[in-house]
């Protein structure tokens, strides 16, 4: 072959390079998610090779399913969205309008509970507020009998609101960030007094993102499965923790009818909120934001003092709920059976054998499968996440479609997947006569991947998108080629956004729990939340040891996205 | 090189942004494209770039075909309006890209080329410099030396002036035009502000609606637009319909435009003619006998009157009106007249404080052009 028809194939070949990689992209997605979801739908509506109605129908009609499951899921879906704006809403108002020590930091801490593991939320509620906890113990040193509060609907509200609440801080200070100003003051040269400028002006511009922080909230907390299992247990079960009782019974069409409810719902507010979410994009910091004030007043009138003293209960409030659990961990990890210090729990993580004190979960294992879990989401997720953000960003017909499929993991539970890879993949599959089987391990892999390259794609794209595409053409127009031109000036320019969705990624798959649960292989493939769980109904100290172990994962993983990733107003 | 564009048209869906565009550049020539925005001339850039392939027709470099040409095959340096300067790499390394893909023109090695380019520029010593760092006529002069640094057959200049203020945009200008001739390269220019054009182009190509209206030398286009809309695009103009009375036997035609009759000389009669005239004006004059030149009685047409051809109390054609604005300019005054619901324009020599009252506004002022100094468009 000659030079010029070799460089002739090259050009041919990397022009078709991005369809290529998107095509693989899409091969991995359809095996790893759609059609283990397929799956889960299938043996919802299949019986004997027949399509039916009949589970679906059963649960649909089943006091029990609708009252005692679904309808207390939405419930405290409903109460938790409540808990967190209550909680998150006056954060906003502190972050935007307010000018204290730390406000930067802490406005950045409020990602931190997005990379947490939520079984390690549990388990510093447990510390706090279980038989043997915090609140107990204080309360028994000042001599009050101890109160109960696991095993509560409010239990997992506050838990709930631990989660969320940041969040909708999060989403509603940018947005009031982005007010400008200029639209208050021409309000009140209009007449309006500040209480009527707030209201026609500055509230107005916030409700969208109010809107979106709620909905997002009900959208996790409709979907919660950890928190829900370990503060509620089957008492109080939620769809998702009915559905994982049902796999633990082999009941898989019962499982499979639940999941489709649940997955109907959380697809529809996901489809709800992207559209509400693509309307309602603000435009980052405003040029001329209002102005902040001081925390404490320079004069104390009857307001400024009742504002004060708000500000100081409200400080108390989130110290309880933020604070206290996670210092509560740390605390009981190092506390022995007789109330001193002690480094046991830890040196019981490193043992490699199991013992009595471990209930046959070998803790060492748990934490190398962790990592390795870790590194193979980062090998699949991060190239998925780039190539779906490079898509998301380009213009071509059907890119709306593209969008939401690539988005759709958001919206389905952890269980429905693993659900779908346990049954589907790790089961076996029949493909032209052969059957494919792939192992536990692999597919907790695969569902770690499919739930962390979103984030990944939405570190990056908005990067992407940002990106001025006058850039490429000149580096086109001096000789680049369109793979050279990415590699040279787009990629340098996203890597910020693709190490902090890597961050992610590991924070993601270290903290997964729903599906890991489903496919762990009996003790040979658990993960550190899998563990954790296992430990908690049985003994607090390795527990929280282990939870400090993931708090520390999860804190490196939050300095990482906080450095490189930009301040994530959106999420 | 010698560019041409044949029949280039340029569709996205159903809307036409190029419909049959034809031009051609000469070698070393530096052409514009000007026109109000979305009338196509970035969109010609870039099909000529290679950053958008024409819906029909073909963009040739010395009579090649660019079809299915590649913008990184084309040897092609642009210029964009925001300068697009790749803000990870220092001025030095911008200025250098391109030379990854090439060897530097003239054998020397990269750091020279660079260093000469900066040089050329006006800001050598700057290699080590961020981008972020500089002035906006600093990065539009960096990105100008990154697009000459490969030594590119074509340059495109897509408005890289319009981010700068005016006095800044001026020097520039001057600049950019020096550079231009002193390498002699073919160069292309996009512009919506009609002065530039006329400034510092050999050619310029008037576009509107995908479309080019007229090609001409910039006096050319000034004092002898084809069209209405070329007349009132470039400079100001005073463009008024009329309809034929007569053909008087002394020559010339008689219009009258509502109630007031004027004499306009017939023909072409070109004011500051200059320069050889091109095949392309031998073309386009051999065109304009192919339209009836001869109007006849009772026909309609359309004329023009510079500002600067209306003077006070002078010329055969007379027409009185009020003052209604007044605004003084420096070197000349422009006055705005009422005449009987048409309103005119007169740039007067500005003639020092004391003849300012004789354009106050509500006065009467008697102004009359020539004949030769109307210009029939079509």
């Amino acid at each position: 072959m000659s030079s010029a028809s070799v460089r002739r194939a090259a050009r041919a070949l990397e022009q078709r390079l991005l369809t290529l990689v998107a095509a693989l992209t899409a091969v991995v997605l359809l095996v790893l998610f759609y059609y283990p979801v397929a799956t889960v739908f299938a043996d919802a509506v299949l019986a004997d090779g027949r399509v039916t109605i009949e589970p679906i129908a059963a649960v649909l009609t089943s006091e029990f399913y609708l009252v005692d499951i679904i309808w207390f899921t939405a419930k405290q879906a409903f109460y938790s969205t409540l808990a967190s704006l209550a909680l998150g809403l006056p954060a906003a108002w502190l972050f935007s309008r307010f000018e204290f020590r730390g406000r930067e930091t802490l406005r950045s801490l409020t990602i931190l509970p997005f990379v947490m593991p939520s079984i390690m939320v549990a388990i510093g509620f447990v510390a706090t507020f279980g038989r043997n906890g915090t609140l107990n113990r204080a309360l028994s040193a000042v001599g009050l009998p101890p109160v109960e509060l696991l095993f509560t609907l409010e239990a997992i509200i506050v838990a709930h609101a631990f989660y969320n609440a940041p969040l909708v801080a999060r989403v509603v200070t940018a947005a009031w960030e982005s007010v400008d100003a200029r639209t208050v003051e021409t309000a009140r040269s209009l007449g309006a007094n500040p209480r009527r400028a707030f209201r026609d002006v500055v509230l107005p511009q916030l409700l969208p993102s109010i809107g979106v922080g709620a909905t997002l909230t009900f959208i996790f907390t409709f979907a919660s499965f950890p928190i829900v299992l370990a503060l509620g247990g089957f008492q109080l079960a939620t769809i998702e923790v009915f559905v994982y009782s049902r796999v633990r019974d082999l009941a898989y069409a019962e499982a499979a009818s639940l999941a489709v409810v649940e997955t109907a719902v959380s697809i529809t507010l996901t489809a709800v909120y992207l559209r509400y979410e693509a309307s309602q994009r603000s435009a980052g910091g405003a040029a001329n934001p209002l102005p902040r004030q001081s925390v404490l007043p320079d004069d104390w009138t009857p307001k400024s003092t009742l504002r004060t003293v708000g500000i100081a209960g409200y400080t108390l409030v989130v110290g309880l709920v933020f604070v206290v659990p996670i210092a509560s961990m740390v605390l009981a990890s190092v506390t022995g059976g007789d109330g001193g210090f002690t480094l046991a729990n830890y040196a019981f993580l490193a043992e490699r054998q199991a013992t009595g004190a471990s209930f046959q979960v070998k803790p060492l294992p748990a934490i190398l499968n962790s990592l390795a879990f870790a590194a193979g989401t980062l090998v699949v997720a991060v190239p998925m996440g780039v190539t779906m953000a490079v898509l998301t960003t380009r213009r071509y017909r059907g890119r709306g479609l593209i969008d939401v499929l690539s988005m759709a993991p958001f919206a389905v539970s952890g269980i429905v997947v693993g659900l779908g890879l346990l049954r589907g993949l790790v089961f076996g599959v029949d493909v032209l006569g052969t059957r494919i089987r792939v192992t536990g391990a692999l597919a907790i892999v695969a569902a770690h991947a499919v739930g962390a390259y979103p984030f990944v794609t939405r570190n990056v794209a908005p990067l992407f998108a940002r990106l001025d595409g006058r850039l490429v053409e000149s580096a086109r127009s001096l000789g680049a080629t369109r793979t050279r031109a990415l590699v040279d000036i787009e990629l340098p320019l996203v890597w910020t956004g693709v190490v902090a969705g890597a961050a992610f990624a590991v924070a993601i798959s270290i903290g997964e729990f729903d599906s890991t649960i489903i496919l762990a292989e009996g003790a040979g493939s658990y993960t550190m939340p899998v563990a954790v769980e296992r430990f908690l109904g049985r003994r607090l100290g390795p527990a929280t040891a282990m939870g400090c172990l993931l708090l520390l994962v999860t804190s490196a993983s939050f300095l990482v996205v906080d450095r490189f990733g930009g301040r994530w107003g959106e999420l | 090189m010698r560019l041409e564009l044949d029949a280039v048209s340029k569709r996205y869906g159903s809307a036409t942004a190029l419909d049959s565009v034809s031009l051609s550049v000469d070698d070393g020539e530096f052409f514009t494209l000007v026109g109000p925005s979305g009338c196509g001339k970035t969109t010609t850039l870039r099909c000529i770039a290679g950053f958008e392939s024409p819906t029909e027709g073909t963009v040739r470099f010395d009579g090649e075909s660019m079809a299915g040409v590649a913008p990184e095959s084309r040897g092609v340096g642009v210029v964009f309006q925001n300068y697009a300067l790749f803000p990870h790499l220092s001025v030095g390394e911008n200025v250098a890209y391109g030379l990854r893909f090439t060897d530097p023109p003239g054998g020397g090695s990269r750091d020279e080329r660079v260093a000469e380019l900066l040089d050329l520029v006006d800001l050598a010593g700057f290699e080590d410099r961020d981008p972020d760092s500089l002035s906006g006529g600093q990065q539009q002069r960096v990105a100008l030396a990154r697009a000459l640094a490969p030594g590119p057959d074509l340059l495109l200049l897509d408005e890289p002036m319009s981010a700068l203020d005016a006095r800044l945009r001026d020097r520039l200008r001057r600049q950019v035009k020096r550079i231009q001739s002193e390498l002699g390269v073919t160069t292309v220019y996009v512009t919506h502000d009609q002065s530039e054009a006329l400034a510092v182009s050999d050619r310029v190509a008037v576009l509107n609606r995908g479309r080019v209206e007229q090609v001409g030398q910039p006096r050319e286009l000034y004092h002898r637009p084809r069209t209405r809309f070329v007349a009132e695009f470039l400079g100001e103009n005073n463009v008024l319909d009329a309809v034929v009375e007569s053909r008087p036997e002394t020559g010339g035609i008689r219009v009258g435009v509502g109630d007031a009759v004027f004499t306009l000389a017939e023909g072409r009669r070109v004011l500051g003619r200059a320069g050889a005239v091109s095949d392309e004006r031998a073309e386009n004059d051999a065109k304009d006998g192919d339209r009836p030149a001869r109007p006849a009685p009772g026909d309609e047409l359309t004329f023009c009157v510079r500002p600067e051809q209306l003077r006070v109390g002078a010329g055969t054609n007379r027409i009185r009106g009020t003052v209604v604005d007044t605004e003084f300019q420096g070197a000349t005054t422009r006055v705005r007249l009422d005449w009987g619901g048409t309103e005119l324009v007169v740039a007067v020599e500005d003639g020092g404080e004391e003849a300012a009252a004789e354009f106050e506004v509500g006065t009467t002022l008697e102004v009359g052009f020539a004949p030769a100094s109307a210009h029939i468009v079509e």
